[in-house]
């Protein structure tokens, strides 16, 4: 057996996170926030906007970072949790393969981005490609899957660098298209930096 | 908790939607790095241009929920806009003013307790998305343009506080 992603996606989709009484979401050992859509996408562009053309690509950098550590911890978190190890694991027959394709489950069933592998080659290369993602409604002029890449990164990281937490940075992901640019997908390919 | 929460999900793509208005989770980890970048920022006015967005689109999601619910009174929108705070997982706001302007309080902070996991205390106030959340707090309530209240935090849990404490004065 492998990854049965619509098996996947329909159990992860049923999980539902709530706040404690200090208005806290504490879950996948990190604190969970649910934020607005429009307001994340607003933001990314307007600091898009004010950075002059020089510095759009340390902006862009950092958006990136941020939903990269933001995947690399939490992604740790989701793919030791109990749901995953429930739902998940028992599945698993090609190790890290299928981590990843149940990490992308994990992505769709969550609404980051309606995504899966295409192509993998362990530790050297993975081809996603995303049909939904909330960052292509950003409005802005060029690719902006900056989450998406971000995650991308973390998750491959996870699967084939060091040992959490000492595998950052080892691979790097590019945007090659996307739908926010008229492109019928998203496409993000991870390589070794 | 008296907010109403209608959690919705589209089929086709799984996004989720609150009340009508899409939502997506993060961590700690990605607010804490986007307050840092802003902070990294200040000359391009990251910070102002966080709080400035947090407003808009609070205003927006807030001011739905105050018509479709009927609430008219300052006293119900204020419970309101504490509630939503909290459903987003940010802590736990205490307002307390009028149309002057007022006083806010977090006993909880997912930004400054997020901020202090990540990389201990900070030598200053950092939470410019919640200046933002509690400026739209006040507009919306008192059925104000946006920008219509200055937000000042005069003390916060990442710089070792108890509480945060954010002062609001009419413009």
């Amino acid at each position: 057996m492998t990854v049965m992603r619509d098996t996947v996606v329909k159990a992860l989709a049923k999980v539902h996170v709530q706040s404690d009484e200090n208005g806290l979401i504490p879950e996948y050992e990190v604190l969970v926030n649910l934020l607005p859509v429009s307001l994340l996408n607003t933001f990314s562009e307007r600091m898009m906007e004010a950075a002059p053309p020089e510095r759009k690509d340390e902006v862009e950098a950092g958006l990136v970072r941020a939903a990269y550590e933001c995947g690399y911890h939490t992604g740790c978190g989701i793919i030791t949790s109990e749901i995953f190890s429930d739902v998940v694991m028992p599945m698993v027959t090609e190790d890290e393969k299928d981590i990843l394709r149940g990490a992308y489950a994990a992505f769709t069933a969550w609404g980051w981005a309606k995504s899966g592998i295409v192509q993998l080659k362990e530790a050297e290369k993975m081809t996603i490609r995303a049909f939904d993602y909330y960052e292509a409604d950003s409005g802005g002029k060029g690719l902006r899957g900056f989450m998406l890449r971000g995650l991308s990164q973390a998750f491959f990281d996870l699967a084939y660098a060091e040992p959490y937490p000492d595998g950052m940075d080892t691979y790097l992901c590019r945007q090659t298209k996307g739908i926010e640019v008229g492109d019928s997908y998203g496409e993000f390919v991870v390589v070794k930096k | 908790m008296a907010l109403k929460t209608e959690f919705t999900m589209n089929n086709e793509t799984n996004r989720r939607a609150l009340n009508g208005h899409e939502v997506v989770m993060h961590s700690h980890h990605y607010l804490a790095l986007i307050t840092k970048l802003v902070e990294d920022l200040e000359d391009l006015g990251g910070p102002q241009i966080l709080c400035e967005v947090v407003e808009e689109n609070m205003r927006n999601i807030l001011n739905d929920y105050f018509q479709e619910n009927s609430l008219s009174s300052a006293e119900e929108r204020y419970r309101a806009g504490e509630d939503y705070f909290s459903t987003f997982g940010l802590g736990k706001m205490h307002i307390t003013g009028d149309e002057k302007g007022g006083e806010v309080r977090l006993t909880s902070s997912h930004i400054d307790e997020g901020w202090t996991m990540k990389w201990g205390p900070h030598s200053k106030p950092v939470n410019h998305l919640t200046r933002g959340f509690i400026s739209a707090i006040f507009s919306a309530a008192f059925n104000k343009p946006p920008k219509s209240y200055a937000i000042d935090e005069t003390a916060s849990i990442v710089t070792g506080e108890q509480e945060s404490k954010f002062i609001v004065t009419a413009l």
